[in-house]
């Protein structure tokens, strides 16, 4: 017998997809400017026409994903305002769960952990993704807009935030690859965990 | 008689020119005949393009060369200058007075540029083109990426690859190879000469503030809003090191360790639960 639960909501359904396809433009169009002396990423700049487009596109997804981050972070206060359940925040029992698993996946314990409605690696990808979101979008918004930034900042974070704009791309790509792989390619789940699309987790009763 | 044609002992015919300039460009036909591939170089020229539109002032051969007096143009540089200081005084003016200059008048300093080792000398292009432009760092780099050349001086080599790896550069790159491929990007990249200037180069100096001042001048001619910190943004081209960059270096470093950290962590997790899933089936 399997129990149906409701996971996830429209309002998170709909910004998963659109998060999903932002993330790929922004992957896209990013990556060859990281490594513009590739021939590869000299025929992706070709095929947007130039880099001049390629970056237009580039500056224009990255402000449309600093809106859904907004709007990501005050919906998320406004429900917990309201008094949902933190389901998302990472607990003593998440550190706990890991290294359970841990000792699970080298023969030490015999069954894996248990968890709850998120487990403890979706909990982690999650915050990944949405620290290193914040932080992309900050430095983001500084190489977009260099000359009302150092109205008020010092010069020196431009070529900072360059710096972590470049390198933290990479982790986030990394990061997406390891949730593609939890929910794509994972073997128990192959070939998709469709959860986050229809909005429902079974349970075994 | 090899320029002379046509007379000799017994003839001297008569030849017909409306004004002497008429038959100086005449004259420079002459040359043509042994120094083919120069003529042919200077048809390409910007003083040729000048010539044909109508204005007879534009030089020919024998106004640089002289006629019955060649000599050889390369034994001293500042005779090159001295040249073209004829019709273009006021850049050579300024010239002389740039660390270029300076050294060439005042030291007979033959590593220096003259005017030929930019603009070249027979097929001198349009310096204001886009073309010509876009190719200013490859020109500056001849020397100042020659360290044969820059140890002399104790300068850096680094300073047009630098260039080349930060925002402007990577941009002009790109630029450069979308014309070959017949795309046709607009706008001007900021290259060596506009912060640098290009017949008034002077040395960069010690003082830091004055440094800056002036830096912000050549931000503000395409940054028209920039702040005093604007000019901060660009860490000049000696790269990244803990004295002159800490944050930079800082932050360099944070990415070098938490890089392979995060690579290795996620690895693991998903090699291990393969082999655990494997293991159990």
């Amino acid at each position: 017998m399997e129990e149906r639960i409701k996971k996830f909501s429209s309002f998170r359904i709909c910004e998963h997809a659109i998060a999903m396809i932002v993330f790929f433009v922004l992957v896209f169009t990013g990556l060859p400017q990281k490594f513009y002396n590739l021939e590869i990423s000299k025929a992706i700049i070709n095929l947007f026409g130039g880099i001049d487009m390629m970056r237009f596109i580039h500056r224009n997804a990255g402000l449309f994903f600093c809106l859904q981050i907004s709007v990501h972070i005050i919906y998320g206060a406004v429900t917990l305002y309201r008094g949902a359940e933190p389901v998302i925040f990472i607990t003593k029992k998440d550190f706990k769960d890991a290294i359970h698993n841990l000792r699970y996946y080298l023969g030490f314990d015999a069954i894996p952990a248990t968890t709850g409605l998120f487990t403890y690696r979706q909990k982690f990808e999650y915050w990944g993704v949405l620290t290193g979101s914040i932080l992309m979008a900050l430095t983001g918004l500084i190489l977009r807009f260099p000359v009302t930034a150092t109205d008020i900042l010092p010069g020196i974070l431009l070529p900072a935030s360059k710096l972590i704009h470049t390198n933290h791309a990479i982790i986030l790509v990394i990061i997406i690859i390891w949730h593609l792989y939890n929910s794509v390619f994972n073997p128990e789940v192959f070939p998709l965990n469709r959860s986050i699309f229809t909005g429902y987790v079974y349970k075994r009763v | 008689m090899d320029c002379h044609f046509g007379f000799s002992l017994s003839s001297h015919p008569e030849r017909n020119f409306k004004t002497r300039r008429d038959y100086t460009i005449a004259s420079s036909e002459i040359c043509r005949r042994c120094h083919f591939d120069k003529y042919v170089k200077t048809l390409e020229s910007i003083h040729y393009t000048i010539l044909s539109s109508g204005r007879l002032e534009a030089p020919v051969c024998i106004d640089c060369h002289g006629f019955h007096s060649i000599q050889s143009m390369g034994r001293e540089k500042v005779l090159i200058a001295k040249r073209c200081e004829r019709c273009h005084a006021t850049i050579y003016e300024t010239y002389i007075k740039s660390v270029h200059g300076k050294a060439l008048i005042d030291e007979r300093n033959q590593d220096v540029p003259v005017c030929i080792d930019c603009h070249t000398s027979h097929d001198i292009k349009d310096p204001l083109t886009t073309d010509y432009r876009e190719r200013i760092p490859e020109i500056c780099s001849r020397c100042h990426s020659e360290p044969s050349i820059m140890n002399k001086y104790g300068l850096s080599t680094d300073v047009v690859s630098t260039y080349l790896s930060d925002f402007h550069g990577i941009t002009l790159s790109l630029y450069k190879k979308e014309r070959k491929d017949k795309l046709q990007p607009s706008r001007p990249m900021a290259v060596c000469t506009d912060c640098h200037g290009t017949h008034d180069i002077s040395r960069m100096g010690i003082d830091k503030t004055v440094i800056k001042k002036n830096l912000l001048k050549k931000c503000r001619s395409c940054h028209p809003d920039a702040s005093e910190n604007f000019p901060d943004a660009w860490v000049s081209h000696y790269g990244i090191s803990p004295k002159k960059t800490p944050l930079l270096y800082a932050i360099n470093q944070i990415y070098r360790i938490l890089l392979p950290l995060v690579i290795a962590g996620l690895a693991l997790q998903v090699v291990l639960h393969i082999w655990r899933y494997a293991v159990n089936r």
